[in-house]
């Protein structure tokens, strides 16, 4: 519980974290995440309950501070991005038997593919709710650039809440679960 | 399936129904509530960075004296650094000396506010600001500084508030453009790949023919922005199939605000 506890307050300091990196010009302006890298650590790390409770806390924190408010208007409801977390998150959690093995290199492809996911998903629900969708090459960085940050950060991370993981005694295995 | 699985996902999915039943008013209540929360981090997170920034000055200015002249001595650096010390405390004067010249010379009722956070979203752009309810400030209340038009509040806490920024697609501004008798609405463009992103100024009529140079103002059409506020300067005119639409650069530069004004009302 330790583990899931740190982790949960680790979300929160990345989602503020993030407000003050700025973005990559270089790179058309992509944005650096780090709160899904560490989301999807904790979908392999945690069991199905936990897992569910951080994604869910993610997402919240996300939709809280990215709702966009307009007039008598929500442009996208706070939940769209817990229920976005969780179902990505839940896809992760199939691969858990893989890293319970030690194959770390999961972790890391996977955690990219979902960062670029979820701004995909996200840019989609913009696009439905302002009436056009259009792609452009800036589109594709900004969704893809996070995606490819996220996978060459993935390995710290990894490596960093493995160890937090061994000094806080977390066991992954399943057989384990009862002693978080 | 576990007891304790089934049992966690009912209660994501009953968080989810709740969430989704949310109209304005209560997402609004709700951001602003949490917002308040948040806000000690994130004026901490400001004040770190600020100082890192100064910091990450310093360095640089150290580096190129370095360059310069590898022999100075140790007094030499130190009076260096002293003078590179009252140079931004000058800079910083002369920010504030400015501001407070607009704030009296200004004919509108204006609270100065310092921005927090930047945007840290890809599709949105938006700042926070360290003023909130308890300063007067509400919804949909023009945001500027003595160079032009910021945006507008959207939702408000107790003393942090989100500004939409004129560069968002979601933030509209009737718009005329000066020596001619255009009208249109500015509108941020959705996805932009630079720091400094344009404004679209559509509905303009196709015989426009608006010069690179030329400034657009707002019009006061819509009841959010007072008319003759400074949007931005013509950099482009085309012509489409149903109208003209020019590219304005904005006024203020947005990717680098420190210091911005509230527009209360008239004096």
């Amino acid at each position: 519980m330790i583990f899931f506890a740190l982790l949960c307050a680790l979300v929160l300091v990345a989602q503020v974290v993030e407000y003050f990196v700025p973005p990559l010009e270089w790179m058309f302006n992509a944005h650096i995440y780090f709160v899904p890298v560490l989301v999807f650590y904790g979908a392999m790390a945690l069991p199905l309950p936990l897992m569910i409770l951080l994604a869910a806390w993610a997402g919240f924190l996300l939709d809280i501070l990215t709702a966009q408010v307009i007039g008598p208007h929500v442009e996208i409801s706070i939940g769209s991005a817990m229920l976005l977390y969780v179902v990505l998150a839940s896809i992760m959690h199939g691969l858990r038997p893989l890293f319970i093995r030690g194959r770390w290199e999961v972790h890391c492809i996977v955690s990219g593919f979902c960062t670029s996911a979820i701004l995909l998903a996200q840019y989609l629900m913009i696009c439905f709710r302002r009436g056009s969708i259009f792609f452009t090459r800036e589109t594709w960085w900004q969704i893809g650039g996070p995606g490819l940050l996220a996978m060459l950060m993935a390995p710290l991370v990894f490596w960093t809440l493995h160890w937090l993981a061994s000094a806080t005694r977390f066991d992954y295995s399943p057989e384990g679960e009862g002693r978080l | 399936m576990k007891r304790s699985s089934i049992v966690a996902l009912l209660v994501f999915v009953a968080a989810l129904a709740f969430f989704f039943s949310l109209d304005a008013q209560k997402t609004r209540n709700l951001q602003a509530a949490v917002l308040q929360l948040l806000a000690p981090f994130l004026k901490t997170g400001s004040g770190l960075e600020k100082q890192i920034t100064s910091v990450r000055t310093g360095l640089k200015s150290l580096d190129q004296l370095e360059a310069e002249n590898n022999t100075l001595r140790v007094e030499n650096r130190s009076l260096k650094a002293t003078n590179q010390a009252l140079r931004d405390v000058e800079h910083e004067v002369n920010r504030l000396r400015n501001a407070l010249d607009y704030r009296q010379r200004s004919v509108f009722k204006l609270i100065p506010a310092e921005v927090v956070t930047r945007d840290a979203s890809t599709w949105w752009r938006t700042v926070t600001i360290n003023r909130g309810k308890d300063d007067g400030i509400e919804s949909d209340m023009p945001v500027v500084t003595d160079e032009g038009l910021v945006g507008k509040t959207t939702t408000v806490g107790a003393n942090i508030t989100i500004v939409l920024l004129v560069s968002d697609e979601n933030c509209r501004v009737a718009a005329s453009v000066e020596g001619t008798r255009e009208q249109g609405i500015g509108t941020g463009q959705r996805v932009a790949g630079t720091l400094t992103p344009l404004i679209d100024l559509n509905f303009l009529s196709k015989q426009a023919n608006l010069q690179p140079g030329q400034k657009a103002y707002t019009s006061g059409v819509g009841g959010v922005f007072p008319a003759g506020l400074f949007i931005g300067t013509v950099k482009s005119f085309r012509v489409r199939e149903l109208d003209g639409q020019a590219q304005l650069t904005p006024a203020v530069d947005l990717a680098k605000l420190e210091d911005v004004f509230v527009v209360t009302g008239r004096k």
